[in-house]
């Protein structure tokens, strides 16, 4: 239970999350990818605020990235749904033009 | 002692839940592997003192954005639905459980357990001791998200507004204008 475990996680996290948006083709895996990573942000966060710092700003900074990311979820699994209307189809290679 | 255990049970939820996010082939399984994983980071926010991050994390993420995930999932056709049959013989249909997801839904159901119990204690330890210092950090959340930061929290407010009135509008399905001309 030291600092460098949890940046080890943290670490961890990101890198899986990275390779998910990198290998999956398909929409909603990349968007399980950037779940992952903006979890690990929000973890180097509230680690450094227990180790290095006193005040609790950290801890503000997490709960904001949180709601940044139930907003862009949100947006992004809407954006996902009217793309499956148009094309049929939830595969990036299929995601080749801005207007139908 | 039990925030050691609580540690590396969520560290160990965490890091499976993540590799098992990048490796597992079926869309629906990894998207409830990144639930385990969520869970995880919930119990290592509660090893950082920080209860009220853990609470939020359980609430908005494992309660909201998995469930918005897998319901996008199930109206974009998911995952297609085979019968498989394993090296033993046996038929398992995709989106039933086996004995890897109970193992894994019996290390969040203990997670979940040990931060009740951790907030159960903390607040019955609180309630006999008065001090005027902050035991845990919910009040310090508070009170800073309601002075230094009121401007981002209203903020936040309308942004949330903005991007649920986005969406609404985004998801809506196509009306037929080209019926009517």
């Amino acid at each position: 239970m030291s600092l460098i475990s949890y940046i080890s996680i943290s670490l961890i996290l990101f890198i899986c999350g990275l390779v998910v948006i990198l290998a999956r083709k398909n929409i909603i895996g990349m968007l399980l990818g950037v779940e992952l990573i903006l979890n690990a942000s929000a973890l180097n966060f509230v680690t450094f605020t227990k180790y290095f710092n006193s005040n609790i700003d950290g801890h503000i900074f997490s709960l904001f990235i949180i709601l940044v990311a139930a907003a862009e979820a949100a947006v992004g699994l809407a954006i996902v749904i009217r793309f499956f209307q148009v094309r049929e189809s939830i595969h990036i290679d299929s995601a080749t033009q801005l207007q139908s | 002692m039990f925030l050691k255990f609580l540690f590396y049970i969520s560290a160990f939820l965490t890091v499976f839940g993540a590799i098992s996010v990048v490796v597992t082939r079926n869309l629906i399984h990894s998207c409830v592997y990144l639930l385990f994983s969520l869970i995880g980071v919930a119990g290592l926010y509660l090893t950082l003192n920080a209860e009220f991050i853990a609470a939020t994390q359980l609430v908005v993420y494992v309660g909201g954005i998995v469930v918005l995930l897998l319901f996008a999932i199930m109206l974009t056709g998911g995952s297609n639905l085979k019968v498989l049959v394993n090296k033993f013989g046996l038929e398992s249909t995709p989106l039933m459980g086996n004995l890897k997801t109970y193992i894994f839904a019996a290390l969040s159901g203990l997670v979940l357990a040990a931060v009740l119990i951790k907030i159960l204690f903390s607040s019955l330890l609180k309630s006999s001791t008065v001090s005027n210092n902050f035991f845990t950090t919910v009040e310090d959340v508070g009170v800073k998200l309601l002075t230094d930061h009121i401007l981002a929290f209203e903020l936040s407010s309308v942004l949330l507004l903005g991007a649920l009135v986005g969406a609404a509008i985004i998801a809506r399905p196509q009306r037929s204008t080209e019926v009517e001309e």
